[in-house]
């Protein structure tokens, strides 16, 4: 039996009075894709970030491949196989959209930076992939729309050939054909046994995509299991869709 | 390596250095005197481009890197009676150590606090200096009667040229790698390069390391160059603001824009000599520099290329 | 020992005052005037100029230096950081940049060789065995009397309410509809009007020479770093934490190893515990 790509215990983080995540648990088999939904504030990116080691769990566990991780840096974490997007897109202001790649897809080793060269096909193929023309490649993010921003995002966290990839809204300011084009990409990663955890509000979007879901709200998860089944329980109905 | 070198960038080389080789035919005696300071000046500016161009990390501490240098192998030549030979190798090495272990804290923290902390260890430096063992170092007064390693203007000049070019071509061809963009990448959003994979502390010791090492070279071949040594003149605020402004002018990330900056100040406060003798002359190139730097931090380099820029899309258009 | 405590007080007192005017900018504004020290430099020779070359009462001396202060700090805000949108390295680069011209153009009208200014008070007081001249003692009295006034103005009006929140949140205040450029131009006032002040009593302290604004610059960027930002208190306790150490180690060590404690502690500050002994955050 293979190790979980993803284990969280009992996650737990507090802001002096505020708890963002309240006991979570869960894990992720390989190839499995998950839905992450719930309210605006109820502890989803927090998730993220506390998988990333952007911030430290105040109390549980957080397992990348059976190793705990808790110790582990960021960068360090990217190197064993997890990778996010932001919700606000972080571009590098002064760099096209081929150097935004290019720092992705660098190896953390000076020696290997200094004596070997840019794979520009590689920037090139990646950059396509997401949905970038020709003409987009030497663009600058203030020459970018929203989409191309998140497009953007997607590209630079798929450079560090992760296995786990976190996905945080990156469909939001999307035209349809750049959501379709985007899907047709998560789903050939899929086939490809990328393991995915996915947060969108839409929810029309994210449904071919995902195996499951869960639903958090006030960092907790108020359900879990099939999408359809996550997405008419009425708790989750009440909290999310007002319904 | 991925330079992405073009036939013109080995036309300007060689033209630049044969410029330089030939220039003692072209100039008098005292004019080659100017240019040996305006190289020493350009591989500090240099070093400091190196650590501080890029990566936004703002170093006011540059004069302490050079007196390490510096005071190191005078007192291993004067004090200790050891050859130049070994004496500005092991100045080298000292500068990096020395440097590293003092900048090693403030390397973890973000930019702001690490100027800031740069400007403090001068300032304490040059107190140290004076008052630790001045039977070593001259104490006040510094030190006189230094090893020189040439005689006259012309040897004088060959010697820093020489090092002033095999400095600026290394360092400019190691930012051309990937390592650069990665600096520059520090510049730009540093949360975003740990997101990339990279860990921003390795990147920055290595470019501060880098730094030390040309540091404390130019430091040390520039105290036996002048002969003496004095923590006044090293450890002075205008020292400081001279290095910076000169990489600014030129146009701080580009290693050669530092290096112009540097001739082209040098030359400016020799022409103002005459008429503003004093410590006035910083009163215009300061405001000069100021308005420069508010008008277009990028710098003359920038300034230039954009002008290249539209050169080239004319060209293109015909 | 009672002179040790007397000296460290008053050394104390000073140095509060001139670390608060720097950190007040870098909390609320968020940027580094390394220009800092040349209110300090720039006020001690306007002081001078006005009330020993031309003779002015002390009080109308250190007023005008003071509102020139003010001038100073909110003439830097709009041409200066303002225009550069906060790009903090371009703010330290030109804010140390102006620094030069100004300890540049000092040294045109007044020279370069150092001043001693006359007492703004004259006349000393025995205390114990220690004696102490009534113009340090005066200076550390106006600057307690002038910390509190700073604390209470924080804490009880509207604008010092204003320029916490900015401080700590400053999307979070605009959004709150606090004017954040207005906010700014108040606190690059204010903190010009008290480095001024500490200039003038800093310079009666020590000498007037155009290079005297690094030194103090140096004070306020160690009391920043160990105590971090965010707190008047915090930087009041650092304040004497550094004074202390530099009395006691000329008194009991070597006076001139008087900066070398103070780098020690800066460096087990950031090694140990970077936000600062009392800061609200990493910065």
């Amino acid at each position: 039996m293979m190790t979980k790509p993803l284990t969280i215990k009992n996650l737990v983080k507090k802001f002096g009075g505020l708890t963002a995540t309240d006991d979570i648990s869960f894990d992720l088999n390989e190839g499995q894709s998950t839905g992450l939904i719930g309210p605006n504030g109820a502890g989803k990116t927090t998730i993220f970030s506390q998988i990333m080691g952007e911030y430290r769990q105040t109390s549980g566990k957080i397992e990348l491949y059976g190793s705990e991780i808790s110790k582990l840096s960021t960068p360090a974490r990217i190197r064993l196989g997890v990778s996010r997007t932001y919700q606000v897109p972080r571009p590098f202001a002064e760099f096209t959209v081929l150097e935004n790649v290019r720092v992705g897809l660098m190896p953390d080793s000076i020696w290997k930076m200094i004596t070997e060269g840019p794979n520009v096909d590689r920037e090139i193929e990646l950059a396509l992939s997401v949905g970038f023309s020709e003409n987009d490649l030497r663009r600058t993010p203030d020459e970018l729309s929203m989409g191309d921003l998140r497009k953007l995002e997607m590209a630079r966290t798929m450079a560090t050939n992760p296995s786990i990839m976190l996905l945080d809204e990156v469909f939001a300011g999307l035209t349809v054909g750049e959501i379709d084009q985007i899907a047709k990409l998560i789903q050939k990663m899929r086939s490809e046994n990328m393991t995915f955890l996915i947060v969108s509000h839409d929810l029309k979007a994210l449904e071919p995509l995902v195996d499951d879901a869960i639903a958090i709200n006030y960092g907790k998860i108020i359900a879990q299991g099939s999408f359809a089944s996550v997405i008419s329980d009425k708790a989750v109905r009440t909290s999310y869709l007002g319904t | 390596m991925g330079l992405g070198l073009r036939w013109y960038h080995f036309v300007l080389w060689a033209g630049f250095i044969a410029i330089m080789a030939l220039m003692p035919e072209f100039v008098s005696k005292g004019t080659l005197r100017t240019i040996i300071f305006a190289n020493f000046l350009a591989i500090f500016a240099i070093s400091w481009d190196v650590l501080s161009g890029r990566t936004g990390y703002i170093s006011f501490g540059h004069p302490f890197l050079i007196g390490i240098g510096a005071y190191t192998t005078a007192i291993l030549t004067k004090r200790f009676d050891v050859p130049v030979e070994y004496a500005i190798p092991t100045a080298v090495i000292m500068t990096m150590v020395g440097g590293t272990i003092m900048f090693l804290p403030a390397l973890r923290i973000k930019g702001s606090y690490f100027a800031l902390v740069s400007l403090a260890f001068m300032e304490l430096i040059y107190q140290l200096v004076q008052v630790i063992r001045p039977d070593l170092t001259g104490g006040t007064r510094g030190m006189s009667g230094l090893v020189t390693l040439t005689r006259g203007a012309v040897n004088g000049y060959y010697l820093s040229v020489t090092l002033m070019i095999i400095v600026a071509l290394c360092m400019w061809l190691l930012m051309r790698t990937r390592l650069g963009t990665a600096l520059s990448a520090i510049g730009m959003n540093e949360e975003s390069v740990k997101g990339s994979g990279l860990s921003p502390t390795k990147l920055k010791l290595f470019a501060f390391m880098t730094s030390a090492f040309v540091a404390g070279l130019g430091g040390a071949f520039y105290v036996h160059y002048l002969g003496s040594i004095a923590p006044r003149a090293l450890f002075d605020i205008n020292f400081v603001f001279t290095i910076i402004v000169a990489t600014l002018i030129g146009g701080a990330s580009t290693i050669v824009g530092p290096m112009f900056g540097a001739f082209f100040l040098t030359f400016l406060l020799e022409y103002l000599r005459p008429y503003l003798p004093g410590a006035e002359r910083y009163l215009i190139y300061g405001v000069i520099a100021l308005l420069l730097y508010m008008y277009q931090p990028k710098g003359l380099y920038h300034i230039v290329m954009t002008q290249l820029d539209r050169f080239k899309k004319r060209a293109d258009d015909d | 020992m009672l002179e040790i405590i007397i000296q460290g007080i008053l050394l104390s007192g000073l140095y509060a005052l001139i670390a608060v005017g720097f950190t007040l900018i870098f909390s609320v504004g968020r940027v580094l005037n390394l220009a800092y020290g040349s209110y300090i430099m720039v006020a001690g020779y306007i002081y001078f100029y006005f009330s020993q070359l031309l003779g002015l009462p002390p009080i109308a001396g250190l007023l005008l230096a003071g509102i020139l202060g003010s001038c100073m700090g909110l003439l830097k805000y709009n041409l200066i950081v303002k225009p550069l949108k906060g790009d903090h390295i371009a703010v330290e680069i030109s804010t140390l940049i102006l620094a030069v011209v100004l300890q540049s153009t000092v040294i045109l009208f007044f020279g370069n060789s150092a001043k001693i200014l006359l007492p703004i008070i004259p006349g000393v007081i025995h205390i114990g065995n220690a004696t102490v001249t009534f113009n340090v003692l005066a200076a550390t009295v106006a600057s307690w009397l002038i910390l509190i006034g700073l604390y209470l103005f924080i804490k009880k009006t509207h604008i010092g309410r204003a320029m916490m929140a900015v401080s700590m949140d400053a999307k979070g205040a605009s959004i709150s509809g606090v004017d954040i450029d207005k906010i700014n131009m108040i606190t690059w006032g204010i903190s010009g009007f008290l480095g001024a002040i500490a200039g003038v009593f800093f310079a009666s302290y020590t000498q007037l020479s155009p290079t005297m604004w690094v030194a103090p610059l140096i004070i306020a960027i160690a009391i920043v770093i160990v105590g971090g930002i965010g707190s008047i208190i915090g930087t009041l306790v650092v304040a004497h934490i550094i004074g202390f150490m530099e009395i006691i180690s000329v008194a009991l060590i070597s006076p001139q190893l008087r900066g070398v404690f103070t780098m020690l502690l800066i460096i087990l500050v950031l090694v140990i515990r970077p936000k600062g002994l009392f800061g609200r955050e990493e910065l």
